[in-house]
């Protein structure tokens, strides 16, 4: 007669050890801090790399944009696109507060590279949105 | 800035976003170098192939 199979559940293995994860850290101080110095929340969140990488180059980005004769522009809800505009500067953070209080971005509309400095303005700004919505998963322990 | 290069302009533009989209995008350098690539690589030969086809309708 064949043996009957054990009734006894195998033991669950473990549960694995709570690992410290980055979600402890307050989401509010992730996206402040990102926003404010690009690549300050992956710094924070112990992504070193990729924070020394933003910080270095989305300021770059920003300063080629000035340097350009490009346009920070006002918040102006009147004007859909200027406005969208104004936001994607403002996404860029402390440089951008900097560029103003320095009275820089005031914009050469006849310079021939105008149009190139307010795309690398722009997307420094878009680019770290992104940037934060990184962070953000991250926080989250999603990545 | 001196140069006026559209051209030269037009790749450092895509080197700055190649080399923040490949950082986001991936975790293993290599992985982030190859992407930064990919993204480069493709920026710039989209503009190319976008003027190449503007120089048959003239504004």
């Amino acid at each position: 007669m064949a043996a009957r199979p054990s009734t006894k559940r195998p033991a669950r293995p473990a549960a694995p050890a709570p690992v410290a994860s980055p979600a402890a850290k307050p989401l509010a101080l992730v996206y402040l801090l990102g926003w404010l110095i690009p690549g300050g929340g992956h710094l924070w969140l112990g992504r070193s790399m990729k924070g020394l990488v933003f910080l270095a180059m989305l300021p770059v980005m920003f300063v080629i944009g000035l340097a350009l004769d490009g346009r920070l522009f006002p918040f102006t809800p009147g004007d859909p696109l200027v406005a969208l505009a104004a936001v994607a500067n403002i996404a860029a953070g402390l440089p951008y507060f900097i560029a103003q209080a320095l009275g820089f971005g005031a914009g050469r509309v006849l310079s021939v590279t105008y149009e190139y400095g307010n795309a690398f303005l722009i997307c420094a700004g878009l680019l770290n949105a992104l940037v934060i919505i990184d962070a953000h998963d991250i926080a989250l322990g999603r990545k | 800035m001196n140069t006026t290069s559209h051209l030269l302009l037009m790749a450092l533009f895509a080197g700055c976003v190649a080399v923040v989209g490949g950082v986001l995008l991936k975790d293993t350098p290599r992985q982030q170098a190859r992407a930064a690539a990919e993204i480069f690589g493709s920026l710039v030969g989209a503009a190319l192939v976008l003027g190449w086809l503007l120089y048959f309708f003239p504004l």
